[in-house]
């Protein structure tokens, strides 16, 4: 019977890490902060251990102390920045094998099976790996498990970081939701300005679209918020239509685009590798283009 | 106060030049290697640390692609890109036992290398490599050298023996402190890489490029998980392209194509 330890410092992960640590493990215990721990469903965990967030090295540290205890046969979490940083310092402190981002991870006997997106997200590589080991599982890979708690709960005790924190600044949130979106129009670089986003945003409301961004537009630019980043770092898209503006077609975007059903890219360098995963790929200047086909759709559309 | 800076700089399978054999299978020694993206980021951050505080940096990497014998040459040309934007010796690990890489081997051998450069103040990485994109192998560095590690830095300064930087978060930017020696990841926003310049590129091919097998470092092949098949994934696409000076005619042909295909209503 496999051993499972999960953990998570994001508590809004703690309901997709039950339903992965039921189908993989035969008995395990939680790691995680209070608000989490204490909804432990008693049909997955056989207990919790109430650990706050705070720094991952510390984190990391309490949870090294559940591992040697606990000696399960996997480690498993779910992957968000700090869930998988605080997975690599456990990870090699114990030695141990790990994959980030895991998919499809199997187990039988003493191996561990699963893939996980290589190559800018634009491949697929399959891996073997003697137990015991850790999985930072991507994320959105499994149906939360809803579950009511009921699992005794234990405070763990986390080492002063040595990494200390001075300020902490939430980002802003938009009530966009690229992912569930029909139609997405794109825009990267080849904007030059935040006024003339307008030109994209006019284009996504005249077909009833949402306006999402490569990442130098909303991590570099600040130009829109992140909620509207798509690419294997942000948002992963699948609308019936994408527009891809001003955008070069890098593997890391194009990988979390791949589920689109048509594609179409206006770019004004012929050469651009965006017009290998287009459709219908526009060869023009946006600032000439975007204006043209805006009144034709107008005229069309009746609009 | 000098520093001495570690840099970490992968060379990477460039995710742009795919290249398969059949129909999907990755062909991995068909493919060119490239210093990975955002580790220019990284070696950009320890030189502007160096030419703030004086001191000295290394470009640090283990070679992790096969055939290992003509991917040398390629590992070296990435070493004198970094070299040439400012580094002044590189240290390279180059041993079968390492290839294909994973992040415990290729952590362990970096923490041993480390260990044998002496004195390092800062050690510095990107956020992912863009061929493996594990975001491991800078945490393992610092787990298995017991030194404080800041990830998915957006932002790094240094000053009175600390490292002070932003992490860049799904939800929140943190900035946070820790005292040096530390390792740092930086995102692909901490600053803007400098293209050297040709005079720069020269003088690269006289800096040193070190070379070293895991027996000099007094390692032992580490187990690692077993690479199988790497397998691309495709879409196939129309690939219909409309170009020439009638924007007009082709903003229609678009429209007539888009309603053909059912995604917008007429
Ligand atoms: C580990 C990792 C993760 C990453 N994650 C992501 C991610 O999640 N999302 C993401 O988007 N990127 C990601 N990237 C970055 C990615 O590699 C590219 O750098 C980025 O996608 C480029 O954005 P862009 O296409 O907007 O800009 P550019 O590559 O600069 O392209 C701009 C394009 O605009 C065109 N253009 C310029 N002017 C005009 C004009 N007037 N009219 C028409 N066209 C014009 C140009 O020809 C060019 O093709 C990641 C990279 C790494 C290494
Ligand atoms: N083989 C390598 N050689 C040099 N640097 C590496 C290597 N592997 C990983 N790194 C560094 O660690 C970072 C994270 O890599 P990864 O864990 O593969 O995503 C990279 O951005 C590099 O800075």
């Amino acid at each position: 019977m496999v051993k499972a330890l999960a953990f998570t410092m994001e508590p809004g992960l703690v309901a997709e890490l039950a339903s992965h640590t039921r189908r993989l493990a035969g008995e395990a215990v939680l790691v995680a902060p209070k608000e989490a721990a204490s909804k432990a469903p008693a049909g997955v965990y056989t207990k919790a251990y109430i650990l706050e967030a705070g720094d991952p090295a510390a984190f990391a540290a309490a949870l090294e102390k559940v591992y040697n205890e606990y000696k399960p046969d996997i480690v498993l979490t779910i992957a968000s920045k700090n869930n998988t940083t605080a997975a690599a310092l456990l990870a090699a402190k114990l030695r141990l094998p790990m994959l980030t981002e895991a998919l499809e991870p199997r187990i039988e006997g003493s191996t561990l099976t699963a893939k996980r997106r290589v190559l800018g997200g634009r491949a697929e590589a399959s891996y073997r790996a003697q137990l015991p080991a850790v999985l930072s599982l991507a994320r959105g890979a499994a149906e939360p498990l809803q579950e009511a708690g009921g699992v005794e709960a234990q405070p763990l005790e986390a080492p002063q970081p040595r990494v200390t924190l001075l300020e902490s600044k939430e980002k802003v949130r938009e009530a966009v939701n690229l992912e569930e979106a029909e139609i997405v129009v794109g825009v990267g670089r080849g904007f030059r300005s935040r006024e003339d986003l307008k030109l994209a945003e006019e284009l996504a409301q005249l077909l009833g679209g949402v306006v999402g961004a490569s990442r130098p537009i909303v991590a570099d630019y600040g130009w829109l918020s992140e909620d509207r980043w798509i690419g294997i770092s942000g948002k992963k898209i699948r609308p019936k239509l994408y527009i891809a503006i001003g955008i070069s077609g890098a593997p890391q975007h194009m990988a979390a685009a791949m589920d689109s059903k048509i594609i179409v890219a206006v770019n004004k360098d012929k050469n651009a590798p965006i017009f290998q995963y287009a459709d219908y790929g526009v060869v023009a200047d946006l600032y000439q283009f975007l204006p043209v086909l805006i009144k034709k759709l107008r005229e069309r559309l009746n609009r | 106060m000098p520093l001495n800076i570690a840099v970490l700089a992968k060379a990477s399978l460039d995710p742009n030049m795919i290249r398969t054999r059949g129909d999907s299978l990755v062909d991995i020694e068909a493919m060119p290697l490239a210093l990975s993206e955002y580790d220019k980021n990284a070696v950009e951050a320890a030189v502007q640390a160096k030419e703030k505080h004086g001191g000295k940096v290394y470009v640090l990497s283990v070679l992790t692609w096969p055939p290992a014998a003509r991917r040398v040459k390629e590992l070296e040309q990435v070493m004198r890109e970094a070299l040439a934007m400012g580094a002044d010796e590189a240290h390279v690990v180059v041993d079968e036992a390492l290839i294909p890489g994973d992040p415990l081997a290729t952590a362990e051998a970096f923490a041993a290398l480390i260990r044998k450069l002496g004195q390092v103040d800062l050690v510095v990485a990107g956020e992912a490599s863009m061929d493996m994109i594990s975001s491991q192998v800078a945490a393992r560095v610092a787990a298995l050298l017991d030194l404080p590690f800041i990830g998915f830095a957006r932002s790094l300064e240094i000053g009175d023996g600390r490292v002070r930087a932003v992490r860049d978060l799904e939800d929140r930017l943190e900035t946070v402190e820790a005292p040096l020696p530390a390792v740092v990841s930086v995102t692909g926003e901490a600053n803007k890489p400098r293209i050297p310049t040709l005079i720069q590129v020269r003088r690269a091919f006289r800096k040193p490029i070190n070379r070293y097998s895991l027996a000099d470092l007094g390692l032992e092949p580490p187990a690692k998980p077993e690479l199988g098949e790497i397998r691309v994934l495709t879409v196939s696409r129309k690939n219909i392209i409309l170009e020439g000076d009638n924007l007009e005619e082709i903003a229609e042909k678009l429209i007539d194509a888009l309603i053909k295909e059912g995604v917008i209503k007429a």
